[in-house]
């Protein structure tokens, strides 16, 4: 009979209230009124987006993963940094937490890589070196800008590595690895491109998630398993139209492209959100079992989060094209306002895998 | 004390039992997908040897947990009942059922 893991509660918590204060940040950065207690320093948003609950949360995972103690360090830092960060504690203090956790998911993912040394664990390796070397730039330099585009290619090459683990469903198609690989080598160079010029010239890290999406949407095992049914249709739906919007966001991040202000803007958030988040939304009825131990029945009441993000993402992109502040603040009330609903969803199915913990035979 | 209910212990029904369980990300269940690479049962006990697709897929325990529950109704005594995940060797798609390759496009 499943158990509920409490003691890795004090894991998430961290990483909710991280997601929490990234949600008012981002609202406050799109110009959305907030009472004074809720208006953090909006300069921190993508630290805490990124590090505070993505970090948090894949140091979790992969800690699950190991099935050893000393991996819970890395969202141990990690959590602890995003609650440092809220607190407005010395960004010094930080900076030092989050290369600590990001160092311990280094070790995390070199056990994994020894473990089974495959190519996608080194994918995940690399990921994970990207958030360490991200963070470390920061606290060496003082400034966190330099570190965001690694922070966001870690977390896309961490999804990039999973992808490329279940290809292996399907039968080998001739080149594809070989293009992975070249996408991966354009990715990180395109981001110790990105950190040089302070994440403001980002045509090849733009380019190479571009590419990675294109890759994605040819080969990613989604294309076959949309087909199924319930949670495994539903992962496939967030999949495609999350490599869909990687798709954007890549093309949207480079030079190529010259729209309005709000650009880089829609850019960063097609992937935070239309890509990146849709990933934990499409595999949260998975994963969150899985962590903490508690069934979460499968419902199609999850698919509203889903359709309010790409409202979200969709409003921003058309604030792009229209260099409309209106539409770039009402997508941030979109995105949040599908946020919220995805935690009620969790909640409310939660409460009902834990109804049938208690009695069984319900 | 019995350590078995009147159920068959064979290698087949086991893996029937093992057949119920399916992985959300791909829709097949274990079996099928070929992770389980050994399995000796007895009247009193069963040993499984298994795979996972990766090592840092966190649904290990889970799957485990969910073998153990399939497997209670054959062995009611749960230190009975034996799983180990290894990765020597390394799961691959030849492991894979007809039905399950067939499924891919194999």
């Amino acid at each position: 009979m499943h158990s509920i893991s409490r003691y890795r509660i004090p894991f998430v918590v961290p990483a909710m209230l991280c997601l929490a204060g990234g949600v008012l940040t981002g609202l406050v950065r799109a110009g959305t009124n907030l009472p004074e207690q809720l208006s953090f320093n909006a300069a921190i948003h993508s630290i805490l987006v990124i590090s505070g609950f993505f970090g948090t949360v894949i140091g979790l995972e992969r800690a699950v993963a190991t099935q050893r103690l000393w991996p819970y360090l890395a969202p141990l830092f990690s959590g602890l940094a995003g609650l440092a960060l809220l607190l407005a504690l010395d960004l010094t203090v930080v900076s030092l937490l989050f290369t600590l956790g990001s160092l311990c998911f280094v070790l995390a993912s070199i056990h994994v890589y020894k473990k089974h040394p495959a190519t996608h664990a080194m994918v995940l390796l690399l990921a994970a070196a990207l958030w360490l070397i991200g963070n470390s730039l920061w606290l060496l330099q003082g400034t966190f800008w330099t570190s965001i585009p690694y922070g966001l290619s870690f977390l896309v090459l961490t999804i990039a590595g999973e992808r490329l683990e279940l290809t292996r469903f399907l039968p080998p198609k001739p080149f594809s690895k070989i293009f992975f690989i070249a996408i991966v080598f354009l990715i990180i160079v395109g981001t110790i491109l990105s950190g040089f010029n302070g994440f403001i010239h980002n045509t090849w890290l733009g380019i190479g998630y571009a590419a990675l999406a294109i890759w994605l949407l040819r080969f990613d095992i989604a294309r076959r398993t949309i087909r199924q049914s319930g949670v495994t249709r539903f992962v496939a739906v967030c999949l495609l139209s999350g490599y869909a919007w990687l798709l954007v966001g890549g093309l949207l991040l480079t030079d190529l492209i010259t729209l309005g202000v709000f650009q880089r803007d829609a850019g960063i958030h097609s992937i935070a959100l239309g890509f990146i988040f849709t990933m934990v939304i499409g595999h949260a009825p998975i994963i969150f079992p899985a962590v903490m131990r508690v069934p979460i029945p499968f419902s199609i009441i999850f698919y509203i989060p889903l359709l309010l993000i790409e409202l979200g993402v969709s409003l921003r992109l058309c604030a792009a094209f229209l260099s409309s502040t209106t539409l770039r603040e009402a997508g941030a009330v979109v995105n949040a306002v599908a946020i919220l609903a995805f935690i009620l969803c969790l909640l409310w199915q939660v409460r009902l895998g834990v109804r049938s913990i208690k009695n069984p035979h319900d | 004390m019995a350590m078995t209910t009147s159920a068959s212990t064979s290698k087949e029904s086991i893996l029937k039992l093992l057949e119920t369980i399916i992985d959300p990300e791909t829709g097949i269940n274990i079996v099928d997908m070929g992770l389980i690479y050994e399995v000796t049962p007895s009247n009193e006990e069963v040993f499984i040897k298994m795979g996972m697709t990766s090592a840092a897929c966190p649904m290990g325990d889970l799957i485990i947990e969910d073998m153990n529950r399939a497997l209670s109704t054959i062995y009611v005594t749960p230190n009975k009942i034996d799983i180990e995940v290894t990765f020597n060797p390394p799961w691959e798609p030849s492991m894979m059922s007809e039905a399950a390759r067939k499924e891919f496009g194999w």
